[in-house]
Parts: C-alpha cells; sequence; structure tokens
C-alpha cells in the first residue's frame, strides 16, 4: 500500500516513459520508481518498513500477465510469485498491455493514472493490431454470401 | 490566389445510363409480377416466394438483350464487369421491388474457378443451367466457422467429405454444392470444394418452395456427406485457402448490400408517400400532420445518407483503396437505416410493416434478414473501432 504522499509522475515522466516503452515487463521498476510502503500497512511485523519498495509477492502480476496466460508452461520454470520471476519469464515477449502494473499494489496510484490516461490507448491499438490482422480473412464476408446467396 | 477544387458528386454518364436502364427494367418488367408473388387469392394462399422458371428465363433473355446480364461478372468471365458504384447504383434500383431477380449474379467464391471448372460449374451456374449451393454453415454450430465439423480427409490423392450443411440458394433441379470443409493441417485448415449432384456420399433434403405465408421463411436445404470421395481437382483454389476466395470482389459485395438498403428505404418511402397521399383524417390528409412529416423527413434523411456513404466507399473501391473499414460502416449504417427507416414507415403506416399483402413486409424481412446480425454488426463496430484506436481521424 503505498504512501499517502505519492511520486509526482511530472518528476519522473522521462524514465517512466522510458520504462513504459521498453519491451520488458515494467512493473518492478514501476514499483522502484514509486512511493513504497505506507506506514499503515498491515503487515504483522514490528519493524518499521514506511518507505521500503520491495516486492511483496503477492503474484497478481504473474496471474494477470497475458503472455503467461498464452503460454502457461512458462509458469513452470518456477514457484516463485515476484515480478522478478515474471521478468525472467516473460522477458523480451512481453505484450507491454501495463496490465502487471496496473494491479500491483506496490506502485503508486499516480503511476497508474498516468498509465491509464497517457499510454493504454497506445497500447490498445498495437494489441488490437495482433488481434485484428490485416491480412486475416473476414469470416464474415463469406457468412454473408451464405445467407445471401439466390 | 488559391485555387478552389470542388468535391464531384456527379455520376459518370455511362453509369447513369446503366441506373436508367435497369430502372426501366424494374418499372416495366418486374413491379407488374409483384401481385403474383404476394398472392390474389383470400388468404393470399397463392403467394410465392419465386417466379416460375418460365418467367425467370423470359426475364433472362430480356435482361440478356439489352445487356444488362452479368453487370457484378468480370468481363474475363463473359459479364460486364461493371464497377463496384455501377452494381451499387443497379442493386439499388434491382431493390425496389420484392421480385427476386437478379442479373446473372454469381457469389465471387467461384470467380476462383480454373479453366476446366469454369466450364464445368461457373458458365453453367451463370447462364442459370445449374444452381450453386453455398454449402458453409453447419446445423450444429450455424455460423460459428473456425468450429466446422464437415472434415475433409485426403485418402490416396481423393478427399473424403463427411458431415452435414445447411445451405439458403435456391433449389434447382441440376446443381452442384460449394463445400467448405476442415482439413486439419493444410494451410489455414479449411478447403473449399465443388462436389457435384450425384456424387456417391452427397445428398440433398428440404428446401422445398413455400407457398402462402410459408414464403415469409426462406428454406434451409440440408445437405449431406456421408464419406463422399471426390477428387483432388475439385478443390476451387488452393488447398487449406478457402477462405482466401474471391477477397478481391468480397468486401465490394458488403457495399452492394449496402446499396441495397437504400434501394429497400426509397421504395418504402414511396409506398408511405402513396399512403399518406390518399388517406385523410378529419377532413385533411395525412401529409399535413407534424406526425408524419417528421417521419418521412427522418426516412429522407437516413436513405441520403446511406447513399453518400455508400457511394463514397464504391468510389474508393473503384480507386483500389482498401476499403475494409468503410465496408464495415455501409454495413453497420445501411443496416441501423433500415430499421430506422422500417420503425419510420410503420409510424406512417399506423401499425407494423409486417402486414401480410403488402410489400412491405417483404422489403423489410429481406433486407434486415440479409445485413442485421447483431453479432455481425459488432464485428463491424470492431473493424471501426480499431481503425480510431490506430489513429483514424473521421
Amino acid at each position: 500500500m503505498p504512501q499517502r504522499i505519492q511520486v509526482d509522475v511530472k518528476e519522473i515522466e522521462a524514465v517512466l516513459n522510458e520504462i513504459l516503452s521498453t519491451k520488458f515487463p515494467p512493473v518492478a521498476r514501476c514499483r522502484l520508481l514509486s512511493s513504497g510502503f505506507s506506514p499503515g500497512h498491515a503487515l504483522n511485523i514490528t519493524e518499521n518498513i514506511a518507505g521500503h519498495k520491495e516486492c511483496i509477492g503477492c503474484g497478481n502480476c504473474i496471474d494477470i500477465c497475458p503472455a503467461l496466460a498464452r503460454e502457461p508452461h512458462r509458469r513452470d520454470k518456477t514457484e516463485q510469485r515476484t515480478s522478478m520471476a515474471l521478468e525472467t519469464l516473460v522477458g523480451e515477449d512481453c505484450d507491454l498491455c501495463y496490465a502487471c502494473s496496473l494491479v500491483c499494489p506496490q506502485v503508486d496510484t499516480t503511476i497508474k493514472h498516468y498509465i491509464v490516461n497517457c499510454r493504454l490507448v497506445e497500447v490498445m491499438s498495437r494489441l488490437a493490431q495482433r488481434i485484428g490482422d490485416d491480412q486475416e480473412p473476414d469470416l464474415d464476408l463469406f457468412l454473408e454470401e451464405a445467407i445471401d446467396a439466390y | 490566389m488559391i485555387e478552389r477544387y470542388s468535391v464531384d458528386f456527379e455520376i459518370p454518364e455511362d453509369l447513369k445510363m446503366v441506373q436508367s436502364l435497369v430502372r426501366d427494367f424494374v418499372h416495366d418488367q418486374l413491379r407488374p409480377l409483384e401481385r403474383d408473388l404476394l398472392g390474389r387469392a383470400a388468404g393470399l394462399k397463392d403467394a410465392r416466394a419465386y417466379l416460375p422458371p418460365e418467367t425467370d428465363e423470359k426475364l433472362m433473355n430480356m435482361a440478356t438483350d439489352i445487356g444488362l446480364w452479368g453487370l457484378s461478372v468480370p468481363e474475363e468471365l463473359g459479364g460486364m464487369g461493371l464497377s463496384t458504384l455501377g452494381n451499387c447504383l443497379a442493386e439499388e434500383e434491382l431493390a425496389q421491388t420484392i421480385v427476386p431477380f437478379t442479373f446473372g449474379d454469381v457469389t465471387p467464391i467461384l470467380f476462383e474457378c480454373n479453366a476446366e471448372q469454369k466450364d464445368r460449374y461457373f458458365l453453367p451456374h451463370f447462364h442459370r443451367r445449374r444452381q450453386a449451393y453455398i454449402a458453409l454453415l453447419e446445423p450444429q454450430d450455424g455460423a460459428n466457422l473456425p468450429a466446422m465439423q464437415t472434415m475433409a480427409v485426403k485418402v490416396n490423392g481423393d478427399y473424403v467429405i463427411s458431415g452435414r450443411k445447411m445451405s439458403f440458394s435456391r433449389v434447382g433441379d441440376d446443381h452442384f454444392a460449394i463445400v467448405f470443409a476442415a482439413t486439419p493441417g493444410v494451410g489455414s485448415g479449411a478447403t473449399c470444394f465443388l462436389v457435384e449432384k450425384g456424387m456417391p456420399g452427397f445428398t440433398v433434403a428440404g428446401g422445398e418452395e413455400g407457398v402462402g405465408w410459408r414464403t415469409q421463411v426462406k428454406p434451409a436445404l440440408s445437405l449431406a456427406f456421408a464419406d463422399c470421395r471426390v477428387p483432388a481437382q475439385s478443390i476451387l483454389g488452393e488447398p487449406g485457402a478457402a477462405f482466401q476466395l474471391g477477397k478481391k470482389w468480397l468486401p465490394a459485395r458488403r457495399l452492394v448490400r449496402g446499396a441495397r438498403c437504400v434501394g429497400v428505404g426509397q421504395r418504402l418511402l414511396e409506398e408511405a408517400k402513396a399512403h399518406v397521399e390518399s388517406w385523410q383524417s378529419y377532413g385533411e390528409h395525412l401529409s399535413r400532420r407534424p406526425g408524419i412529416e417528421s417521419a418521412l423527413a427522418d426516412i429522407a434523411v437516413s436513405i441520403h445518407a446511406c447513399r453518400l456513404v455508400v457511394h463514397e466507399a464504391a468510389w474508393k473501391a473503384d480507386s483500389s483503396m482498401n476499403i475494409k473499414r468503410e465496408a464495415a460502416m455501409v454495413k453497420l449504417f445501411a443496416t441501423q437505416m433500415i430499421r430506422t427507416v422500417a420503425d419510420r414507415v410503420s409510424h406512417v403506416f399506423n401499425g407494423p410493416p409486417y402486414i401480410q399483402g403488402l410489400p412491405l413486409q417483404r422489403l423489410c424481412s429481406d433486407a434486415v434478414a440479409t445485413n442485421a446480425v447483431d453479432l455481425a454488426l459488432e464485428l463491424q463496430s470492431g473493424i471501426i473501432a480499431g481503425d480510431i484506436m490506430k489513429g483514424l481521424k473521421v
């Protein structure tokens, strides 16, 4: 759970854009750019971890990653559910959908807002290109021919 | 000085002539036959879906004599090779009647026939001596083409087809089937075959022409393939490339269907106008009532907007531009347009347009059935939205 005063994206915009444009799961680096644990965390420990930026291993990023969903056998390589494991398993096959950063509890909301408002529109067109390849035949045209046959 | 350019909305003279020829043909030859199709007897028991074969043949000869047969068929295949805009103009006129007649329309899937197949299948179908049954849909999964269950397995150089298909083509004594079957591991996984009537294992059932109220339902033919063995020469196009067939012509067909909606809308407007001119209430013509005026204006604006969308897309197609998005827009808009028009016409008639014995019913149901499958409309929305996400400015 990030701190109440979170990182100002304007200060990190250049490096954040660099991260978000690199074909590699961005969650860990987004986490490191964030403000870290809030003092009001719910972990049952006495140590003061306010401001710490470690991955808590919740596995949200592993669960939501579309690359791992397409090729689940990649998960067999490790039982770890950390952002580092995600980076190892996906690497440069990342779709840059940013879902991992959006579900990470350690990434600041300001960064998430920036991703949604400034980056996600671009991502959707890239994903749409992958889904709807112009060279793919339009099966609906054949259905129209079949239904409309004289 | 800044040079001024103007957008030219003028239809070329040669296409105007074709449009005028088709218009006259529809008015003089087809429209007088409408009453025969809609039925004259009490209860409309003698309503028919199709014209008798001898009338069909007479009309076909007439259309051939005036040079209208094969408007949409390429010149190298013996047709007129009319441009997309020309086809849209012709279809717009032809759609203004309920008489099921085409100027030698052939599915572009068959344009891919090789020389032998052209003589054996394409030309007889083009001259209406043989009927082509498009066997694409399946009774189990309907329109879910990737889940096609009809299989074709290669055995000693031949293919053995097994499965069931549905076809909405018109029944003909002499026929052949254009069969889409799954061929796993070959190309994209589906191959198209031309299967002759009477091949062992190939049977056709159903499709009886309905009379009376049954004309409202287009009968489906049931095609069964029980280990039907066909030679490899029966393959249309390349093995495993069934859905690559006719891709040069198929997107433009969507525009022609849009033009059909425009034609239907035009006829509905004509019917609505005749109705409001001939009816009075409280001593006043219906046409003077604000509600009716508003309905007529809505219809006219919708038709005009749709016609512009269709013509612009057709112009792009004729200029060899990619019209995938434009075709999607035409389909989406034309379908919505014909629904709006049918709705507004029902306001004018003070009741639903599905009144038996009037041309309205067939016009509306035929037009909506061709284009309006909600899932298909979602696909078109997806194509347009995809382009917007890629930076399309409209």
